[in-house]
């Protein structure tokens, strides 16, 4: 009884039906997928839909189809069906490449309905006979006589290792499918918005527009867009940095752009979009000059409050405006402070305006020991980027390409290299003086071109064995 | 009237093999109610003509794009993809009349190719101009993933070819068949041609799938993002892996195989063009000065 219910559960997870009904099912889903936009806000959703759609469409688990319980479902089942195909159809593989060759009298009981059966009366004797054959069907890969030699059994084999091929394309897409989960469930993709010259460690997950933190900080320097001549974009370039957490130091620098993304440490940063906004804070542009080095020149430009590197000595400086500056007075001023000192202010200096009557525009400007700070104005001018960049750990790669490799060679030996078998009798028929020669062929593929083939060469074999 | 017959840039070679193409089908058409052996060999060396001149286009094309600056190949927009699609599906037409006595098929092959090709000289929506390479499509795999698929569309366009035949074929008794079906190679014979062409398909269906891939891994965050053009593609290669293995289960004859092979080249069809018309995604070009679609 449980056997039987076994047997059946084992018919039912092995058979060819269930494959294509799976082939069916996943290729449907996935379409349902594409016309429904995946992975979207649910604010976008109840727009698009309206709020019941919205409900239902969630509920059917429509909204992120590709990672829903029946699609991944689905995955399993067929990774089950391709195993328990493969289980059972190995020992017919294995017995038809290393043997014990079925023999002339069993495959004839078999009646395949894709088999050829020929009959030969022939007066030549057996081994000019076993000559004629052995020229059309290759060498004998057995030959089995009974006792007095009156009746021979011959085996040809042709091809007969590609037995394999689709055993082993079967078993690189369960390898493929298994990278595939692998990476589901321990890697991620995530999307983030950085400013120029911002850093973050938040990204957001494509699926679910989730947060997660990375494990290294990134910055982005710089931000352009490079166009050809007509005006249409040529590349867009992202100079981005990673920064070790702990530490707070710059691990490496590189110009991301798209085909050309960063890995650090398992994790990939491609260029994926870009946009302009608008500063929401006053920003200033000051140029540090350095007194000592007639060549040292630094822009930066500074958010109120914030502290900058000046480059020089090891100093660092913060913009600060007075709250209510009086007349006829600089209506801002600068603390310095030391790198290595935290939140320890040196010094706080005043801007003067530059003595000169030969200049046109005034020259505001502020001293340290050797560092010069002069004010050139307001920004306004400056286009202000951000970056989108997809960050992404994709795990288990190489397994999914293996598989891949594997499975495009696999597919093309099952589908051009066959497996050609040829069973032979002869029968010495001792009171007529003749031997009865029956040859027996079963093609793996019903082609036409197997039948012809096989009735030319039947052809020829009658001819030479009526001679004489 | 709007025509893409740039000497420059090439296009004009392809508009001129369109009429040798055309006429290479008109002759084809009659073959199918002559029987005229010599029509249809005539057809063939037309044909022929006209595939070399699509040939030279090609070269023409490339280097023009070479010169102006373009370092991928001249094969990502509309116009060069039916041109491609047209050139392939005329190769592979070509390679099995060399190996098979299938004169009957010619007329279906040059049909579609006509098809591709007017539309691709005439119609407004494919300009043949060469434009820049956008930052997404700059890499040497484009060459590479667009060739196999194309080789499999050509592939699946013949097996369609062939699949109406067989229905053609099997649809009427032997006796009522007039001459263009005697015409036809037996329907056991267009069975085994329709199992060859798209197993072939497929093989280049699964490695142009497997390179994009590869490059999606290498520019886009992952190697699989179920973006439209990609998860199409999956259901293509669903449909023809349906094919493959329909055939070990009982009750499916030859009809209902050559019914698959239609179905599945109007999934390639939605997967190459209805994709970009209906669904955005990856995979549908960027109009200029927009940002990356990624
Ligand atoms: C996407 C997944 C699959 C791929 C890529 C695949 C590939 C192949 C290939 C290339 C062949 C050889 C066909 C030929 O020579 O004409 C084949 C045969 C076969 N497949 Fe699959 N297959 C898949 C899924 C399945 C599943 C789920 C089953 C479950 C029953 C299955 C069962 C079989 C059987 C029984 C054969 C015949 C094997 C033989 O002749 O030794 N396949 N498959």
């Amino acid at each position: 009884m449980i056997m039987t219910m076994l047997s059946k559960l084992n018919k039912f997870l092995s058979s060819v039906k269930l494959a294509i009904f799976l082939f069916i099912a996943i290729a449907v889903f996935a379409m349902v997928g594409t016309f429904i936009n995946q992975g979207d806000t649910i604010s976008r959703y109840k727009s698009i839909f309206g709020s019941q759609t919205y409900h239902v469409l969630y509920w059917l688990g429509f909204l992120n189809i590709y990672d829903s319980w029946y699609f991944i479902g689905l995955a399993v089942l067929l990774i089950i069906n391709l195993i328990m195909a493969s289980v059972n159809i190995l020992p017919r593989t294995l017995k038809a490449v290393f043997g014990p060759y079925p023999s002339f009298k069993a495959m004839m009981d078999k009646k395949n309905p894709k088999a050829v059966y020929e009959v030969i009366e022939s007066k030549k004797n057996i081994e000019e006979i076993k000559k004629t054959l052995n020229k059309k069907f290759g060498k004998p890969f057995t030959e089995k006589g009974n006792k007095d030699g009156a009746n021979i059994e011959l085996y040809y084999s042709k091809n007969a290792i590609f037995r394999f091929s689709p055993f082993i394309a079967h078993f690189s897409v369960i390898i493929i499918i298994i990278g595939v989960m692998l990476n589901f469930r321990y890697g991620f993709r995530s999307y983030t918005n950085i400013k120029v010259g911002e850093k973050t460690n938040v990204s957001y997950l494509l699926k679910n527009q989730k947060p997660i933190k990375l494990p290294f900080i990134i910055r982005l320097d710089k931000y352009e867009t490079k166009y050809y001549p007509d005006g249409i974009p040529k590349s867009y370039i992202s100079k981005i940095s990673i920064i070790k957490k702990r530490t707070h130091t710059n691990v490496l620098t590189k110009n991301v752009m798209v085909n050309h993304p960063l890995t650090y440490d398992g994790i990939t940063i491609y260029q994926a979009s870009y946009g302009q906004y608008k500063p929401t804070k006053v920003i200033v542009r000051i140029l540090v000059l350095n007194l000592k080095e007639p060549k040292f020149r630094k822009y930066v430009y500074a958010e109120t409050g914030k502290a900058y590197p000046a480059g020089i000595d090891n100093l660092n400086f913060r913009f600060i405006p007075y709250k209510n500056p009086k007349r006829d007075e600089i209506p801002f001023y600068l603390k310095i402070l030391k790198a290595n000192k935290k939140n320890g202010t040196v010094k706080t200096i005043l801007f003067h305006v530059l003595p000169d009557k030969n200049l046109k525009e005034q020259i505001v400007f502020a001293k340290y020991k050797h560092a010069a700070f002069i004010y050139s104005g307001i920004d306004k001018v400056k286009t202000y980027y951000y970056s989108g960049v997809e960050i992404s750990k994709n795990t288990y790669v190489s397994i999914v390409w293996i598989g891949s490799i594997i499975l495009v060679i696999s597919m093309f030996f099952s589908f051009f290299f066959n497996h050609e078998e040829v069973w032979g009798s002869l029968t010495n028929l001792e009171d007529e003086k003749k031997v009865r020669v029956e040859i027996l062929a079963i093609p793996k593929k019903k082609f036409e071109s197997f039948y012809r083939n096989f009735s030319k060469k039947i052809e020829i074999i009658k001819k030479e064995l009526k001679l004489k | 009237m709007f025509a893409n017959v740039s000497a420059l840039d090439g296009s004009l070679y392809f508009t001129i093999s369109l009429f040798f193409v055309l006429a290479s089908f008109a002759g084809y058409f009659i073959f199918l109610f002559t029987g005229n052996k010599t029509i249809s060999r005539i057809s063939f060396g037309i044909l022929i003509a006209g595939f070399i001149i699509q040939t030279a286009g090609f070269v023409i094309r490339w280097i023009y794009a070479y010169k102006i600056g373009i370092d991928t190949p001249p094969l990502v927009d509309l116009y060069d993809s039916m041109v491609f699609f047209a050139y392939v599906i005329i190769l592979g037409f070509i390679l099995i009349r060399i190996f098979y006595d299938f004169d009957a098929l010619g007329f279906i092959i040059t049909l579609v190719a006509s098809l591709a090709l007017a539309f691709a000289s005439f119609s407004p929506l494919a300009p043949s101009a060469i434009e820049p390479t956008i930052p997404a499509l700059q890499s040497y795999w484009l060459l590479y993933h667009i060739v196999a698929l194309f080789l499999s569309y050509g592939a699946f366009g013949a097996s369609f070819g062939l699949g109406i035949l067989y229905l053609i074929k099997s649809g009427k008794s032997n006796k009522k068949q007039g001459r263009f079906l005697t015409l036809l190679p037996s329907s056991n014979i267009i069975e085994e041609a329709i199992y060859k062409v798209i197993v072939f398909g497929l093989v280049f269906l699964t490695a142009g799938i497997v390179i994009g891939a590869a490059w999606a891994d290498s520019a886009w965050g992952g190697y699989w993002s179920w973006d439209p053009k990609e998860t199409w593609s999956l259901i293509t290669f669903l449909t023809y892996m349906l094919f493959i293995h329909a055939r070990f289960t009982k009750g499916w004859g030859g009809k209902k195989m050559a019914w698959i092979a239609v179905i599945g080249f109007v999934v390639v069809i939605f997967c190459y063009l209805g994709v970009d018309l209906i669904i955005p995604g990856l995979h549908s070009y960027a109009t200029p000065g927009s940002a990356p679609l990624l």
